[in-house]
């Protein structure tokens, strides 16, 4: 019986994009060191992998092209170095099997190789003329290997067919088979059954019971399910047809260290035992017993989360593997040296977060080399962890951020007064090249000025809660901070009321918060200050930035530190409600438009509680002219 | 794996007029690990030990005075559709068997039963839950 593969698609092009971007680090690695006798091997494997696993499912002309780079690096195996011309081509390899990839994730014909193929000559060491590429005969050779499963997000109803025989001697075996026919269908649905339910209901003999059934379970758990029913002598169940690929193939695949699904089950055991304890409990009337129960479920719930958001995580790594590729032809195209170092790949993030900044990176990467490095320089990428939030630095040597410049396009655009721009620090400057369309550029640069800007990476990190930071020195060069949550989805938040309104912010965005008396609130020209520390930190009131009528000040006045453009601000509430973990929902349109609102809850009581962004409020401030003080 | 975990035992009501065949069952599920909450030796008293109890299974025999098991059991489930009723029959009762199969017993067991298949059949049909 042949094997249905549609399935495996997924897997299939998820593993392949990855072995793509590991052959591109490799290629741009091998470049610098062509005598990396490792790095040859490893680029070699790769090729193989990908000729392997296109062979096994069936895709002829990738798994042909993954045979012929397999077969051309392996003549520089021989020698232990690989010339920059043979480089090229295999780059060229790497970029054609992208569109392959491409193609068969939109279910096209795989594009033509054998131009490729045959234009071999050249740099190609001599080796034998590519054969064939053998299909699927290694399949078994490749695979995830390493103690870690793929399994896919969700996988395909398949319609099973399915042959019980009862054990000869059976009592009542039509109504055995009745409880089988009820067990199975609450597996799936039962298509069609001989002998039928109608049937079985006058009893009878029943030797055996065929039927077919439509599920989710795989064959043999369905087996296993049937062989522990009493009076049932054999089992048979096989995959019928796989339904057709419809949605299912555009389900995507996450991969699982198997110590993690252990872990899983082992959490839903003991769900299930305090289940048990408190059904117990609540049928005796037993209330500590109940609250204990309670209790033990409140951290079975927080550990099932937490192991949860870890089948989210990925290692930065999953999207830095293209930089060194990008790196390399900026290098190419602008004439500079540039040495890229990339630290902390292994640090991980949700998995939603890496895919909303792999642009980001690489504009902001992009941005260095074109708009930082100078002649020569070294553009160092790296994360590591902070507490719950983790660090993105994109750092760069070079000639750093013009002040003056972003000075002249803010009151050319518009956006300051010159009074205003020459009163700016030059730190504050900073955060307007986040906003759209700002570039000190004069001219739109062929690598920077396309896709996205730094409005963009501004956008996602606070997408999620984060924050971004610039710093810049003449002639040091610049940095640009991104502080991203680990995970999205459920987050602590901390309740304010403000004009008669529940608000939340995010508590990553919460350095303290205070109550002040009147006595400690000092003056700074037209501003409302606190001193914090050895800072003076101007005071907002977070009814005038929602214009609300504002309010007369009687006892103790409760604020909120945050940060908003790199520096803390405190925020003016009427009430501090407390802290509360939630799962926040993103803002559909057109709520998604209103300015300093980042998403939603629902509190346990149903009340809907809008999570507010302090930058995000203060930029409409600005922008519409308003003024968000508090005034003396 | 998943069964030791759950690791407390299943809190069982037993139905049947025979004292010995009560107290048989009796021993066979507290040796298994499990907690026989109640007795009843006819249908109408099961009705009221379950409403009471809420047991996580109930055995219960086919044939009783007063109210049948059959009875108990579509009053049992019309209270409770999630109830875990297993039914208890001798040789010979398939009509009644397939009657309360369709009346939505979860499983049945034929007299003489084994321990083995007893404790097996109370560990699948209440794992259910």
């Amino acid at each position: 019986m042949a094997i249905d593969m549609s399935k495996y698609r997924d897997m299939f092009l998820s593993e392949s994009r990855e072995h793509l971007q590991t052959m591109g680090r490799l290629l741009v690695e091998l470049e610098k060191s062509p005598d990396d006798r490792e790095g040859l091997d490893a680029l070699f494997r790769e090729a193989h992998s990908i000729k392997g696993m296109a062979a096994s499912m069936g895709y002829r002309a990738t798994a042909e092209l993954g045979h012929h780079l397999e077969d051309f690096l392996s003549g520089f195996r021989a020698g232990g170095a690989i010339p920059p011309t043979a480089i090229d081509r295999v780059l060229a390899g790497v970029d054609l099997l992208e569109g392959l990839i491409d193609d068969l994730s939109a279910e096209r014909p795989e594009r033509d190789v054998r131009p490729f193929i045959v234009g071999s000559t050249g740099a190609a060491p001599p080796s034998a003329p590519p054969a064939p590429p053998p299909l699927a005969d290694e399949a078994e050779a490749v695979g995830p290997g390493n103690g870690a499963v793929t399994i896919p997000v969700a996988s395909g109803e398949e319609i099973l067919k399915i042959v019980i025989e009862l054990v000869s001697g059976a009592v009542a075996p039509a109504a055995r088979a009745l409880l089988m026919l009820r067990e199975l269908a609450a597996q799936g649905e039962v298509l069609d059954a001989d002998p039928n339910e109608r049937k079985l209901l006058q009893g009878g003999a029943v030797p055996r019971l065929e039927l077919r059934l439509k599920s989710w379970r795989a064959p043999q758990e369905i087996k296993d399910l049937l062989l522990a029913m009493s009076d049932v002598a054999r089992v048979s169940c096989v995959v019928e047809r796989v339904r057709p690929a419809t949605r299912q193939s555009r389900e995507r695949t996450v991969r699982v260290r198997t110590g993690l699904l252990d872990q899983f089950i082992n959490l839903t055991g003991e769900l299930v035992t305090n289940r048990y304890m408190l059904q117990a409990a609540y049928n005796e009337g037993r209330d500590q017993d109940m609250r204990d129960g309670l209790e033990r479920l409140t951290r079975l719930i927080t550990d099932l989360h937490h192991h949860v958001l870890q089948v989210r995580m990925m290692p930065l790594a999953s999207i830095t593997g293209r930089l060194p590729r990008m790196v390399r032809e900026l290098e190419q195209q602008t004439g500079k040296e540039v040495a890229l170092r990339i630290a902390g790949e292994e640090v991980e993030l949700d998995r939603s977060i890496l895919e909303a900044l792999a642009d980001p990176l690489m504009h902001m990467v992009r941005n260095a080399v074109d708009h930082g490095i100078e002649e020569r320089g070294e553009v160092l990428v790296s994360a590591s962890r902070e507490k719950d939030l983790v660090l993105v630095e994109v750092r760069d040597n070079g000639r750093g951020l013009d002040a003056e410049a972003i000075r002249r396009k803010a009151v050319g655009a518009g956006l300051l007064s010159p009074g205003q721009a020459l009163r700016m620090a030059e730190r504050d400057l900073f955060p307007l090249i986040c906003l759209p369309g700002f570039s000190t550029r004069a001219e739109v640069s062929e690598t920077s000025g396309r896709g996205v800007g730094m409005d963009v990476v501004k956008a996602v990190t606070e997408q999620f809660g984060g924050t971004l930071q610039i710093a810049s020195e003449r002639g040091r060069g610049t940095s640009i901070q991104l502080r991203l949550p680990l995970s999205v989805a459920i987050i602590r938040l901390l309740l304010v009321e403000c004009g008669g309104e529940l608000l939340a912010l995010p508590i990553t965005r919460v350095l303290r918060t205070l109550e002040l008396e009147r006595a400690e609130i000092r003056s700074s020209g037209r501003q409302m200050v606190v001193p914090l520390g050895n800072e003076l930190v101007p005071l907002l009131s977070l009814r005038r930035m929602l214009r609300q009528p504002a309010k007369p000040v009687a006892g103790t006045i409760p604020v909120v530190v945050s940060e908003a453009r790199g520096r803390k601000i405190a925020l003016v509430v009427d009430r501090l409600v407390g802290q509360r973990e939630a799962f926040v929902k993103s803002l559909a349109f057109p709520l998604d438009r209103i300015a300093g609102v980042s998403g939603a809850t629902i509190l346990g009581d149903g009340r809907i509680v809008f999570i507010i962004d302090p930058q995000g409020l203060l930029d409409e401030g600005t922008a519409s002219g308003g003024r968000s003080g508090v005034s003396p | 794996m998943t069964e030791r975990n759950i690791g407390v035992g299943l809190r069982v009501l037993i139905v049947d007029d025979a004292l010995f065949m009560r107290g048989m069952l009796k021993d066979l599920f507290i040796k298994g690990g499990h907690e026989v909450v109640g007795e009843a030796a006819d249908g109408r008293e099961a009705v009221e030990q379950y409403r009471r109890l809420r047991p996580d299974l109930v055995t219960m025999d086919i044939v009783m005075p007063l109210v049948s098991g059959i009875e108990a059991l579509t009053e049992i489930r019309r209270e409770d559709p999630e109830a875990c009723v297993v039914m208890c029959s001798a040789m010979g009762q398939e009509a009644l068997i397939l009657e309360a199969v369709r009346a939505g017993a979860r499983d049945f067991i034929v007299k003489p039963f084994s321990e083995e298949k007893v404790l097996e059949t109370a560990r699948r049909v209440a794992k259910r839950v």
